[in-house]
Parts: C-alpha cells; sequence; structure tokens
C-alpha cells in the first residue's frame, strides 16, 4: 500500500469536517475524490499532506505513519500537491517556480535547473519560462502549478481540482497531461474533482465523500448509478427515480 | 566551489540596462571624492553608502523574505559595541572585530528568531521593534557597556589601517564603499542560492512553498540570522568613524525605521531597492533639514516632506520606485 488512511477525523470547534474515514491507495493507482461542497474534500486533502493535524486517526504513507506531520515533510517523503486556487505572484518566473520544486531534491543551482527545465519540456510549457505566473492564463497557471509539485519527484501527486476555471478544451489537454504523468512518470494520483469529465474517464476507482463521510467507493461506472451518490448530489427526488 | 565564485560576480542575469547602470553606479562613486571637495557633500555621500550598505543586509529578511523587521539597528548596535568596546579593551585591530561583531549580531538574531517568526505580518513588525528597544534599553543600563555615555573609541595619531582611523573624509568614503560592495557581492550570490530561492518563494506564499518541502519557519530564521550578522557590519563601521558611540546614536528607533524605508521606498527585493531608496532618503534628509533651518529655523518641515513622500511611495507603489521603473522600461 502507498497510502493508508485508517479512522481519520477531523474537528473544528464543534463541527465535524471528516468522521472516520479509511481508505486505501495502491502504489500506481488513479483515484477520484468526489462529492457535494463543503463534503470535506479538501479537509481531507489538508490532513494527509500536514496542513491539519488529525483530530485522530492514522495516516500511513509507504508503510511508515506520518499522522501530523508538518506539510515540508510530507512534501520530502514523497507527497505532493496542488491547490485549489494558486495565489499568484509576480515575484519569481516559472521556470524559478518550479526549480524551487526541484530543490525539494537538488542541492545544486544547476541541477535544479535542469530538471525543472525538463520538467517543463515534459509539460509543453517551454515557451512559458520566463513569464511570470501572473501574466499567464489560468490554465496555464494550473500547470505551472502541477509542474512545481511535480518537481519535487513525488510517489503520489494529490490533485485539488486541477481543472476548475477550465475551459472544455483546456480540460481535455490537462485530462491528457494527467494521463501522460501517470503512464510516463509511473506516480500514484489521487485527484479531487467536481468535473466529471476529468474523473470519470481517469480514475480506476472512486472515493465519494458528503457531510464529512465516506458513502461510497468503487469503480466509477458504479458509483455513477448509486443510489446515497446520487442523493447526495442531486437531493431525494432524483434517487428514487431510479 | 569554482561555482560559487562564478555565482558571487556573475550579474549576468540582469538585464544590459541594469548592468551598464551598475558600472557606471560604481565608476561615480570611485570618482566622487576626486571632483567633489566640499566636506559636507562628502559626509552625505558616505552616509549615502552606509544606508545603501544597511539596506543590502536588510533586503535579504525584508525584501527577499517579504518579512517587515523594524529592528535592525539592533545589530547595528552589536556591531558598533562589539568594535568599540574590543578597542576600548584591548586594542583589537579592526578587522578582527568585525566578524566577532557579526558573529554576536546572528547569534542573538538566531535566538530570538524562532519565537518572534510564530507571529505574522504586522505582529512580526512590532515583535521586532520591541526586541530592538529592549536592547536599546539594557545597553543604557548596564555599566560595561558604558552606559548612556557611550563609549570612546582613543584615537589614533596617524592614518591606521588596523584600527582604521583616517584623518580625512576620503578614506572613509572608500572604506565603506568596500564594504558596500562585499554586501552587493554576497547579495549577488544569495539570491541565487537554494536559501535564496526557497525564500522568495516563502515570501510569495508560504503554504505552497511548505507544498514544495520547504521548511518556511527555518527558511525564514536563516535568513534572519544572515541579515542579523550583515546589519553588525554596518555598526563596525559606525563605530570607527564616529570614534564615539551611545546607544541612541546606533540603536535608536529611528535607525531600524529609516533602514527598513531605505529597502521599500526604493524597492524591496531587488538589487536597486536599497541604492535607489538610500540615494532619495539620506540627500533628502541632510540637504532639505539643513536648508529649511538656515531658512528659518524651520525645523521638523524635513521631517514632513520626507513622511509625506514615504507615505505616497506605500499607498501608491507597493514596489517601490524601482517598479515603477521596472513598469517603465517593460520587461525585457
Amino acid at each position: 500500500m502507498l497510502l493508508e488512511v485508517k479512522n481519520l477525523v477531523k474537528e473544528f470547534g464543534g463541527v465535524v469536517a471528516n468522521a472516520d474515514i479509511s481508505f486505501n491507495l495502491s502504489e500506481g493507482e488513479m483515484v477520484g475524490l468526489i462529492g457535494p461542497n463543503g463534503a470535506g474534500k479538501t479537509t481531507l486533502f489538508n490532513c494527509i499532506a500536514g496542513y491539519y493535524k488529525p483530530t485522530s486517526g492514522k495516516v500511513l504513507f509507504n508503510g511508515k505513519e506520518i499522522t501530523g506531520w508538518p506539510a515540508h515533510q510530507t512534501a520530502r517523503a514523497g507527497i505532493g500537491r496542488t491547490f485549489q486556487i494558486m495565489k499568484v505572484t509576480a515575484g519569481m518566473t516559472v521556470l524559478e517556480n518550479v526549480m524551487v520544486g526541484a530543490f525539494c531534491r537538488a542541492d545544486d543551482r544547476h541541477l535544479a535547473k535542469v530538471e525543472a527545465a525538463a520538467i517543463l519540456g515534459f509539460m509543453g510549457l517551454d515557451s512559458l519560462k520566463t513569464y511570470h505566473l501572473n501574466e499567464l492564463p489560468v490554465a496555464s497557471q494550473k500547470k505551472v502549478g502541477l509542474a512545481m509539485a511535480l518537481a519535487t519527484q513525488p510517489e503520489l501527486l494529490m490533485l485539488d481540482e486541477v481543472a476548475s476555471g477550465l475551459n472544455p478544451k483546456e480540460t481535455e489537454e490537462m485530462v491528457d497531461l494527467l494521463k501522460k504523468i501517470h503512464r510516463k512518470k509511473k506516480i500514484t494520483l489521487f485527484l479531487i474533482e467536481h468535473v466529471m469529465e476529468v474523473v470519470m474517464p481517469i480514475s480506476q476507482r472512486v472515493i465519494v465523500l458528503d457531510g464529512g463521510e465516506k458513502i461510497a467507493e468503487g469503480l466509477p461506472k458504479d458509483i455513477v448509478k448509486n443510489e446515497r451518490v446520487i442523493r447526495a448530489y442531486l437531493g431525494d427526488k432524483y434517487a428514487k427515480g431510479i | 566551489m569554482w561555482q560559487v565564485i562564478k555565482d558571487i560576480f556573475s550579474f549576468r542575469d540582469y538585464h544590459r540596462f541594469e548592468r551598464i547602470g551598475l558600472l557606471i553606479f560604481i565608476v561615480i562613486i570611485l570618482i566622487f571624492p576626486l571632483i567633489v571637495e566640499q566636506a559636507y557633500s562628502r559626509i552625505v555621500m558616505i552616509k549615502f553608502l552606509l544606508f545603501a550598505l544597511f539596506g543590502i543586509g536588510w533586503n535579504l529578511i525584508g525584501g527577499y523574505g517579504g518579512q517587515v523587521d523594524l529592528g535592525q539597528a539592533k545589530n547595528v548596535g552589536f556591531g558598533a559595541y562589539a568594535t568599540a568596546l574590543m578597542m576600548v579593551w584591548w586594542n583589537t585591530p579592526f578587522w578582527i572585530t568585525v566578524p566577532i561583531g557579526m558573529i554576536i549580531a546572528a547569534f542573538e538574531s538566531f535566538g530570538v528568531a524562532y519565537p518572534m517568526f510564530r507571529l505574522k505580518g504586522h505582529y512580526f513588525a512590532i515583535a521586532t521593534l520591541c526586541v530592538a528597544l529592549v536592547w536599546k534599553e539594557l545597553f543604557i543600563f548596564w555599566d560595561w557597556t558604558g552606559g548612556a555615555r557611550g563609549v570612546e573609541i582613543p584615537v589614533k595619531a596617524t592614518a591606521d589601517f588596523v584600527h582604521m582611523q583616517f584623518p580625512s573624509n576620503i578614506y572613509y568614503h572608500y572604506f565603506v564603499f568596500f564594504l558596500f560592495i562585499t554586501q552587493l557581492l554576497f547579495m549577488n550570490w544569495f539570491r541565487k542560492s537554494k536559501l535564496g530561492y526557497q525564500l522568495q518563494a516563502v515570501r510569495d506564499n508560504e503554504e505552497a512553498a511548505a507544498s514544495l518541502g520547504i521548511n518556511v519557519t527555518w527558511t525564514k530564521v536563516k535568513t534572519y540570522t544572515i541579515t542579523g550578522g550583515l546589519g553588525g557590519v554596518g555598526g563596525s563601521f559606525l563605530a570607527v568613524y564616529y570614534l564615539y558611540i551611545d546607544p541612541d546614536l546606533v540603536m535608536p528607533l529611528d535607525l531600524s525605521i529609516l533602514i527598513a524605508m531605505t529597502v521599500l521606498v526604493g524597492g524591496a527585493g531587488s538589487m536597486w531597492g536599497p541604492i535607489i531608496g538610500a540615494a532619495i532618503l539620506i540627500p533628502l534628509d541632510m540637504y532639505l533639514g539643513a536648508w529649511l533651518a538656515l531658512i528659518g529655523g524651520r525645523y521638523g518641515i524635513d521631517f514632513m516632506v520626507y513622511s509625506l513622500i514615504i507615505m505616497i511611495i506605500a499607498a501608491r507603489e507597493p514596489k517601490g520606485i524601482w517598479g515603477i521603473i521596472e513598469r517603465v522600461k517593460g520587461r525585457g
């Protein structure tokens, strides 16, 4: 098992954002995490990646317990992540931003530069090297965010709504890119996604959260027919119609 | 090793226009005392170089790190006192007191950094300000530092390159310029180092930086420590330049704020920020103040003008004057 989450609970004051969630990810899988707004998807990501400390429960990565590790340590352990909303700054160029990712494994600037350039090449972003993030359209910003995370050479890559704000054509490109990353880099992908056009064709397995609880897990074709899932997304009225 | 040396001296990634600008700037500074004989202008020039030097050090944490530190005067004080006291006690050569002053300043900065970086933004700024004020009061209170009376360094009869005492300003001009260049070169290396890159990532977005394996607090602590050490160098210079120091002279609140303002007005996080900031604020301070006092004792008006400029820049142009220049020339 690459990632094991056992009985994870996260409470904020009295609000339960994640209630007793357990699941596993195997090496090389592509797994989708879906659920309506406020279902606790991003909270779950943050608990795994070390942005929040879980109230209780365990997170194991490669068999090693990493529960409550700070974010920079989970990153060094091999968990990469992207953010739903990237704060865009004019500070550094695209190449420099990706280099910062590469510095996670490399100490030498030239080595970091070579690696960053290789990743930008792999992602087809060569032409954007010298731009600053705030000069780029959303689709490119998202790809750069992905490139930064890839530069840390993760074993597990967690993507938080990587297709939000993209038009259909850009979404299609993103799906192809994710498939390419999975195929060529052999990285396990775990993605939160609202856009079904992204989740369904990519995911080998889908986990559904609602109200902080895991309500379903299974193959995409089964999930779309699952009554609890339909109820969570569309309400009781539609669920009965099946 | 060869790579480090190359990084220190290479300005190749700067725009051509900036490299030429730097060269012209250096030439002007080099020939300045040969052309200008007026003592006051030379003093203004020395003060400008000193604040550009302070600014470069502060620019690491304040500019590249984006952490507004309002306590750099304490590090200036550590440097100044290390030099002055060691010269009084043991007649120590200047060039030995400098690294010791730097180490003391860096050590203290490291010690206070962890608790301070639990705070963010304005709260961090207030904490730095308070720490600096506490140190100043301690230096006034203690006897071994000379208290409020300060420390006087014994004057040598002749020009002395060991204790860096000279009969003419012209020596001090080249002396402070040498210190300025060394810190400029250090900064040039720093911004290309792993720490430099990580620091800028932290400044831009702490959460994203952490996701790239960067220990945010540790990065800030390291930089704050280095900034402290760099601040000590200017302090050591002040000690041998004035030959007399007291806490009000080398570690006042004004000094901390002026150092920060120099960089913020000039443009934080760029090579030119401290230079431009010092080139505007220092002559303004020294000429405008003197002129207004001369034409009828209008003390204080210079502070109003001064503050107004700072307010306008802070409100209208967060990236400082260098930000305006960059926008006008467009990115090449």
